[in-house]
C-alpha cells in the first residue's frame, strides 16, 4: 500500500507547495523510508526524461509552410480590413515574361537582396550568440575568473551598469567559473559564466527595457531562455540540452526570487 | 507585415519548437505531428487576440492538444483504426500490468520498446500527456489542468500513475535487457 503522502511528496518534488507544506514534507521524508525511495525514483525518472530522450527539433519545411499558411490568412484578412492603398500588388506580364528570361538573373539578385537585408539590422539574440560565441572562441571569456560569487558580483558592480544574481550551484552540476563584462542593447551588461559538464553557459544579465523578453529560441545550434527578473533581463546562452538549460534558469529564478523577499 | 503578425511572430512563435516537441509525443508519427502543429500555429494566429495575461507556451500547448484530438477523432471517422483517448476519468485505471506494452495505433518494433522513449510512446494517452507536460515542457499543475480539461486533483493522480507505470517498466526493461538482447 503506499503511503497516504505521496502525492504531496509528488506535489513537494514539482515545486508545487508553499514554504511550509514543504517544511511539513521535509519532516516527513525524514522518517518515511518509502516516500524517501519514491523522491529518489522521481529524481531518476526527470533526469532520464530530460538526458535520454531525443530533442526533436522543428524540421525547416514546417517553419516555412507555418509562414505561407500565416501569409494565406493575412492575404484572406486583408480586404476585409479596407486599408487604404491596400491594393494588391500583381507582377504584370511583361515583367512575369522578362523574369522567365534573361532578366531572371537580375530578379534572383534583387530577390536574394530582399531577403538579406533583414539579417542587417542585428537583434539581440543575434548580439547574445556573437557574444557567446566569441566567448567561446577567443581567450576572453572570463574577465574576472572565480568561484567565488563574493568575488563575481563586486566586480560587476565596478564594471557594467547592473547587479545580476551570481551563485555557484556546484552541488546541482552548475559551477560558476567566473565573469565577464558584454556590450548589449547599447550598455555594459554583466556575464556570469557556468561550466557544466563540458559545456559553457553564459547568462546574460542587462537593464530590461519596456518590452522585456520571454521565451525560448533555438539558433545555429544553440538554446537560449530569455526570461526577466525585477528590473533585469536575463538570457542564458548555450549548447547544452533544453533540460540543462531550464535547470539552471530554474535555480537562477528562484534565487532571484528568494532576493527579491529578503 | 503588420503590427499583429510582428506581435504574434514575437509571442507565439518562440514557443514552436515546445509546440513541435508536445505533438511529436502525441501523435504516431512525424508527420502526423507536422500537421497538427501547422493547423494549431494557424489557430492560434486566429485566436491570438483572445490572449490576455496568461501564459503563451501553455496557451500554445493547449491549442497543440485540441488540434490532435480532432485529428484523431476525424482519423476515427475515416476508419483508420486508432484508440481514443478516454475522455472521462471515473477512476478507471487501464490494467497495464496485464495489457504490458500495447501501443497506440501501428505496432512498435521490439527494439524501439527497450528505450525510455519506446516506453514513453507506449503509455496509455492520458498518462502520455500529462507525463510530458510536466517533464519535458515543465507546466505547472495548474497549466496542465487547463491544458487536458481536468481538475488539479486529476493531474496529480495521474501524473502519479504515469510516473509509477513508466519507472516500473523502466526498471524491468533494465533488467531484462541483459538477456532480452540475441
Amino acid at each position: 500500500m503506499q503511503c497516504p503522502e505521496s502525492l504531496r511528496v509528488q506535489a513537494h518534488f514539482d515545486r508545487e507547495v508553499d514554504a511550509v507544506t514543504a517544511a511539513d514534507i521535509e519532516r516527513h521524508l525524514e522518517h518515511c523510508i518509502e516516500c524517501q525511495e519514491l523522491y529518489q525514483e522521481l529524481k531518476q525518472l526527470r533526469v532520464g526524461m530530460r538526458g535520454e530522450l531525443p530533442q526533436f527539433e522543428t524540421p525547416g519545411a514546417l517553419r516555412t509552410r507555418i509562414r505561407r499558411s500565416l501569409d494565406r490568412e493575412d492575404a484572406a484578412a486583408a480586404p476585409r480590413s479596407h486599408r487604404p492603398g491596400a491594393t494588391k500588388w500583381r507582377l504584370p506580364s511583361f515583367w512575369a515574361g522578362a523574369a522567365s528570361g534573361l532578366a531572371a538573373g537580375a530578379m534572383a539578385a534583387a530577390v536574394a537582396f530582399f531577403f538579406l537585408v533583414p539579417l542587417r539590422t542585428t537583434s539581440v539574440t543575434d548580439e547574445l550568440i556573437g557574444d557567446h560565441v566569441t566567448s567561446l572562441l577567443s581567450s576572453r571569456m572570463i574577465d574576472v575568473i572565480s568561484t567565488d560569487q563574493h568575488t563575481v558580483k563586486p566586480w560587476f558592480a565596478g564594471h557594467t551598469d547592473v547587479s545580476p544574481v551570481v551563485a555557484d550551484f556546484k552541488p546541482q552540476g552548475y559551477e560558476l567559473i567566473g565573469g565577464r563584462v558584454a556590450y548589449l542593447e547599447h550598455q555594459r551588461a554583466a556575464v556570469v559564466v557556468y561550466r557544466h559538464g563540458r559545456h559553457i553557459i553564459n547568462v546574460f544579465g542587462w537593464a530590461a527595457t519596456q518590452r522585456p523578453i520571454a521565451g525560448e529560441k533555438t539558433r545555429n545550434g544553440y538554446h537560449l531562455v530569455y526570461w526577466k527578473a525585477g528590473d533585469l533581463q536575463y538570457c542564458a546562452v548555450s549548447d547544452t540540452s533544453w533540460g540543462e538549460l531550464h535547470a539552471l534558469v530554474r535555480l537562477l529564478q528562484q534565487l532571484a526570487a528568494r532576493d527579491a523577499r529578503s | 507585415m503588420d503590427e499583429r503578425r510582428r506581435r504574434f511572430e514575437a509571442q507565439v512563435l518562440p514557443y514552436l519548437d515546445a509546440a513541435y516537441r508536445f505533438a511529436r509525443w502525441l501523435a504516431r508519427s512525424p508527420a502526423d505531428a507536422e500537421d497538427v502543429v501547422q493547423e494549431a500555429m494557424l489557430r492560434a494566429y486566429r485566436g491570438f487576440d483572445g490572449l490576455r495575461g496568461s501564459d503563451v507556451k501553455a496557451w500554445l500547448l493547449t491549442i497543440v492538444r485540441n488540434c490532435h484530438s480532432t485529428a484523431l477523432r476525424q482519423q476515427h471517422q475515416r476508419g483508420v483504426m486508432v484508440s481514443l483517448p478516454e475522455e472521462d476519468d471515473s477512476g478507471a485505471i487501464p490494467d497495464l500490468v496485464a495489457t504490458g506494452l500495447e501501443p497506440e495505433g501501428e505496432s512498435i518494433r521490439r527494439d524501439e520498446q527497450l528505450t525510455l522513449e519506446g516506453l514513453i510512446a507506449a503509455l496509455p494517452h492520458d498518462y502520455r500527456e500529462v507525463l510530458v507536460l510536466r517533464e519535458i515542457e515543465e507546466l505547472s499543475y495548474r497549466e496542465i489542468a487547463e491544458a487536458t480539461q481536468v481538475p488539479i486533483g486529476t493531474v496529480m493522480s495521474r501524473l502519479a500513475r504515469a510516473r509509477l507505470v513508466l519507472k516500473k517498466q523502466w526498471s524491468a526493461q533494465a533488467e531484462g535487457s541483459l538477456h532480452a538482447v540475441p
